[in-house]
């Protein structure tokens, strides 16, 4: 077998480089993957699988960092937004398609009575905050520590151009210690308008964790005490473990929901929804973007909620994502090596036992990627409803041979 | 007091002076000087830090225990004015204390100066490879132990300090250094030390002195430079990240 190389995406890179700062900006840059050994650029991509632009063939586990959820060139999501698009997309004014859109939203998720729609995630993260800022008449945000929840300056994990006072009002605390979160709300009782937290903790170089089983109701209770706005920030897990929303998964009802990744298989949208009593809070914000209203999309994302309804696509991915992770867990014990996969079956993340350092995740990542399977060795993975079982096994035993080096390597 | 000036003490006594340690060992000149000296001496900044710089035997050695014994002692009345004597602006300290071992500040002045032209070099001298390195090595140490001040003074850098995860960062300049590295530790103190350690936590490999010294320049696109592995990352990157958020912030300080 040989083993794929990346010529052209490094040399693209070069190019990249001499017109585009960094080459290419934010999670995709090479360097929080492994530099040298992985795709740096695509080309295209058909059901699960993509190809890079040294023509290198994947099965991808990655989905274009979440949003590809039914699978590339899907057929009733492209021809939904074709029909569109043909139509039109950027009008002076909205079309039916918001209205639709935000309908089947409400209709779908349970505290959703009104919805709103952005374009990335961050633009609903930040809605999300002014909303609850503006329905308090308070200051401070509460976020779990390492929770990602966009690229705006008041949560960007970057560290370039900001100002002391964008994080001044937001606070942090351990995911999972609804102790911790209660004693912040205290020390800064009647100033904390809004706690915002994932349904599940996915840092970026780390573990994930479930909640505790009382995490949620404990969240719930001290947010209802205190006056302050619950946001789920559901843009990773959102339509990838329940239909109606990721609070319906873990058993919680928050008053503001955002999401984004899942909701258009690929195409551009974000979508919040909230409870009545914070409608007209989020009225007041002005919230606005050229592209907010684009109906190609919008399309795109109803044609996508409505086909992961009528195929039971989250169903699927969750039987095929506990083949993968028991799969995975059974051949590295074949090698001796502990290997810990942690989160929801169809948002995996795999870790090697007793490692901080990433170092065994580098080389397996970098090894599956040279022979086909594109895992990432420091973010969360996803499936797709067009994973099937013969993709699984195929990327199980790249797996096997990827463990292989990494005993070699390691030893253990 | 003033944040900014507060902080540039803090860096110029614990990461610009320390420098003086390598200066004698990489530096023939600031060698034969040192060799004359025997020389004890305290800088202390009015509520403000202090160090104790000691020559002897041809070596340095410096220290910010507060309760390290002095010969002599030079007084700062402010952090601004210590400053200005770093940032070669006129500025004249109360001697304290050992006024008999004054005259040696002068060759003291000499050893400074040459640390400047390392630290601060120009054009031409970065010219000559082997001093390039040197200067290489030393900025490497200097921004090291300047991050450590950083976390420890600076309010912009606390989300960066909470972020920054415990463990030791390699610096290595390929194919043979210099070396220096970073510990953290679950306090969120970060200790620094030149050369190699074993099972760090992460490793940051530069590809040559030339990268090298446009990196700690500044003047380097880090991600762009990854990317085409000028410079490569590796282990617990998160440390790697967030360690040169402080390291840039240094760099600011220290332009």
């Amino acid at each position: 077998m040989s083993l794929n190389t990346f010529e052209k995406s490094k040399e693209m890179f070069l190019r990249a480089t001499e017109v585009i700062p960094t080459g290419i900006s934010g999670n995709k840059n090479p360097a929080f993957a492994i530099p040298g050994a992985f795709p740096y650029f695509a080309e295209r991509g058909e059901g699960c699988r993509y190809w890079d632009v040294d023509g290198n063939e994947y099965i991808d586990f990655l989905c274009g960092f979440g949003p590809v959820v039914l699978g590339f060139g899907y057929q009733k999501v492209d021809d939904a937004y074709d029909a569109q698009r043909r139509l039109g997309s950027a009008f002076n004014h909205p079309t039916p398609r918001t209205v639709e859109l935000a309908e089947k939203m409400v209709e779908l998720i349970p505290c959703a009575d009104w919805a709103a729609f952005g374009r990335n995630g961050s633009d609903v993260t930040t809605y999300a905050i002014q909303a609850a800022r503006e329905k308090t008449q308070r200051r401070k945000i509460i976020v779990a520590r390492g929770a990602y929840h966009g690229s705006h300056a008041w949560c960007t994990p970057g560290h370039g151009g900001l100002i002391e006072e964008d994080k001044r009002h937001i606070l942090a605390f351990n995911w999972n210690d609804a102790t911790e979160l209660e004693d912040l709300v205290v020390k800064h009782r009647g100033d904390v308008a809004g706690v915002m937290l994932t349904p599940h903790h996915h840092p970026a170089f780390g573990e994930q964790i479930l909640p505790e089983p009382s995490f949620w109701s404990d969240v719930r209770r001290i947010c209802d005490e205190h006056g302050i706005v619950l946001v789920c920030d559901d843009i990773r897990d959102g339509f990838r473990l329940h239909m109606k929303g990721s609070g319906e998964y873990f058993g919680f009802v928050p008053d503001m929901m955002c999401f984004c990744k899942a909701i258009a298989n690929g195409y551009s949208v974000s979508a919040i929804v909230g409870k009545e009593e914070i409608k007209a809070a989020a009225s007041k914000v002005f919230f606005t973007g050229t592209y907010y209203t684009a109906a190609a999309d919008l399309a795109a994302a109803i044609a996508t909620l409505d086909e992961l309804q009528e195929v039971d696509a989250i169903d699927h991915m969750m039987k095929m994502g506990k083949l993968l992770c028991e799969g995975l867990v059974k051949r590295g014990e074949t090698h001796g090596l502990q290997v810990k996969v942690s989160g929801p079956p169809t948002i995996p993340f795999l870790s090697f036992a007793n490692e901080r350092d990433f170092r065994r995740n580098q080389l397996f990542s970098k090894e599956c990627a040279r022979r086909g399977v594109l895992f990432h060795p420091h973010h969360n993975w996803f499936l797709m409803y067009a994973h099937q079982e013969a993709d699984i096994q195929q990327a199980l035993d790249v797996a096997d041979e990827a463990f292989g080096v990494v005993k070699k390597e390691f030893g253990s | 007091m003033d944040d900014r000036a507060y902080i540039l003490a803090n860096l110029h006594l614990h990461a610009v002076l320390p420098r003086l340690e390598e200066l004698v060992k990489l530096d023939g000149e600031a060698q034969s000087i040192a060799k004359e000296m025997k020389l004890k001496v305290r800088f202390k900044v009015r509520k403000g830090p202090s160090r104790v710089v000691e020559i002897s035997d041809g070596a340095v050695r410096t220290s910010g225990d507060p309760q390290a014994k002095a010969g002599l002692g030079l007084f700062f009345a402010s952090c601004d004015q210590l400053n200005n004597l770093f940032m070669e602006k006129r500025a004249i300290p109360v001697p304290y204390k050992g006024l008999t071992q004054l005259r040696q500040m002068s060759r003291f002045s000499r050893l400074t100066e040459i640390l400047t032209r390392y630290l601060k070099p120009a054009e031409a001298d970065l010219e000559d490879p082997a001093f390039k390195k040197k200067h290489v090595e030393m900025a490497l140490m200097a921004g090291l132990a300047g991050a450590a001040e950083i976390a420890r003074y600076d309010r912009k850098m606390e989300h960066v300090v909470d972020q920054l995860p415990w463990g030791t960062l390699q610096f290595s300049v390929l194919p043979d250094g210099p070396y220096a590295f970073a510990s953290v530790d679950k306090e969120k103190t970060i200790f620094v030390g030149n050369g190699r350690i074993a099972d760090p936590t992460a490793n940051l490999d530069i590809h040559g002195v030339d990268m090298a010294a446009a990196v700690l320049a500044g003047t380097v696109d880090t991600f762009a430079a990854l990317g085409r592995e000028d410079i490569r990352a590796t282990g617990h990157l998160s440390l790697v990240d967030e360690f040169n958020a402080l390291l840039d912030r240094v760099g600011y300080f220290l332009a």
